[in-house]
């Protein structure tokens, strides 16, 4: 089952509390311009492509609302070059996947993105065997 | 020796004594074939050349993240121009050129917090870095840049001087995010950067000061440092992919349409 949830804020303080601090994005740019980390967002989706390669891991996912219509998001990752120091590859995240991700949203209006802070399978469960679920955006 | 720095596998930086050797060596090669000294001058004493070859850590094991208050903190935050400050009036975050794989450059680059290598020649001082895959030659002959010499990194001289490295950098192209993205700072082809580079027990110091009439009413500078890589590290290729560069362009909301 897909699912999309918007702005719950209890859940995200829980996720935060979870991995500590919400991490900087990658030595890239600033997070800020593009995503706000006042309104914080979590989808469940299936894996449509992952796009890994520098200077950001992209991951696309199709997400079905409530109302049961489909869209795309986007979601942005950190550096492969420093993912894959922890165990990430291009084929962790295949397509037909589903998994879950939380992070801050796109501040563009109408845009369907978010960055992604934390990423797991559909069971919570980190998406890197043995690894944790958080650190998708590792610090810089 | 630091048992957790990987080395290069240049003989001549294993160590001191070797390295005279090699030196004294490559003097001699230098003199038997006819080349002129100057190109091995700042090199022949041996107290004066710090090992900095290696791979170096710059990440958050060693310093913190780079940011709009790292490393220009309120203390050393360049004093802008008025032509700066109209700059960063119309700055928004997406005219970053690095949003299309422009590389990084002085003084950006050496506070990313990735690693780069050093490799150390008697002619030249060779600085890799693992982001974007930038490699500076410093060159040691005492070469002079031509006046067309201009690019993304500039040109670049150095010398050895009391256990340093010390370089300066010019001609660099303007980048309307030179000196500071974070910041919406940009730097001139004026710019000029001079960088000390020395060892202080395993770790790699560098004090880096940046002038540019154009856009600063006097230099700033900060002082940073590497910590040696993991063992066994090997610098990644990191081949800029231009579509993920740009992938959350989108997300900004820009006061330009």
């Amino acid at each position: 089952m897909t699912r999309h949830r918007t702005l719950l804020t209890s859940l995200f303080l829980a996720s935060f509390s979870f991995i500590g601090l919400a991490l900087p994005l990658t030595a890239h740019h600033a997070s800020g311009p593009f995503y706000d980390s006042d309104k914080p967002i979590e989808i469940e989706g299936v894996v449509t492509r992952f796009v890994f390669r520098n200077p950001h891991a992209a991951l696309f996912l199709d997400v079905t609302d409530e109302s049961g219509a489909t869209a795309e998001w986007q979601v942005e990752l950190g550096a492969p070059v420093m993912l894959r120091r922890v165990g990430w590859t291009p084929d962790l995240l295949p397509v037909g996947m589903v998994v879950r991700v939380a992070g801050p949203s796109a501040r563009a209006e109408g845009a369907k993105g978010l960055l992604g802070r934390k990423l797991t399978r559909a069971d919570g469960s980190p998406v890197l065997e043995g690894g944790r679920t958080q650190d998708p955006t590792p610090t810089r | 020796m630091h048992a957790n720095k990987t080395r290069n596998s240049l003989a001549t930086h294993s160590h001191p004594r070797a390295r005279v050797f090699v030196y004294k060596a490559l003097l001699i090669a230098q003199l038997a074939i006819g080349l002129p000294l100057a190109a091995v001058s700042a090199q022949t004493d041996s107290a004066a050349v710090p090992d900095l070859t290696g791979i170096w850590d710059g990440g958050t094991r060693a310093r913190p993240i780079n940011g709009e208050n790292m490393p220009w903190e309120p203390a050393n935050f360049p004093v802008l121009n008025e032509r700066a400050l109209a700059y960063q009036q119309v700055w928004e975050e997406i005219i970053a050129p690095k949003y299309d794989c422009q590389p990084a450059s002085s003084p950006a680059i050496q506070y990313d917090p990735y690693h780069m290598e050093v490799t150390q020649w008697p002619d030249r001082v060779l600085f890799r870095y693992e982001k974007d895959d930038q490699l500076r030659t410093i060159w040691l002959d005492g070469r002079e840049p031509k006046a067309t010499d201009f690019g993304v990194q500039g040109f670049s001289v150095g010398h050895y001087a009391d256990g340093a490295l010390e370089v300066v950098t010019t001609h660099f192209v303007f980048d309307v995010a030179g000196f500071d993205d974070y910041n919406g700072i940009p730097s001139s082809s004026q710019k000029v950067v001079r960088e000390r580079y020395w060892r202080d027990g395993d770790d790699l110091w560098i004090t880096l000061t940046v002038e540019d009439p154009m856009f600063l009413r006097e230099p700033a500078s900060y002082t940073t440092r590497w910590i040696p890589a993991r063992e066994g590290y090997k610098l990644a290729a990191y081949d800029c992919d231009a579509e993920s560069s740009r992938a959350m362009v989108r997300f900004f909301p820009s006061k330009y349409k």
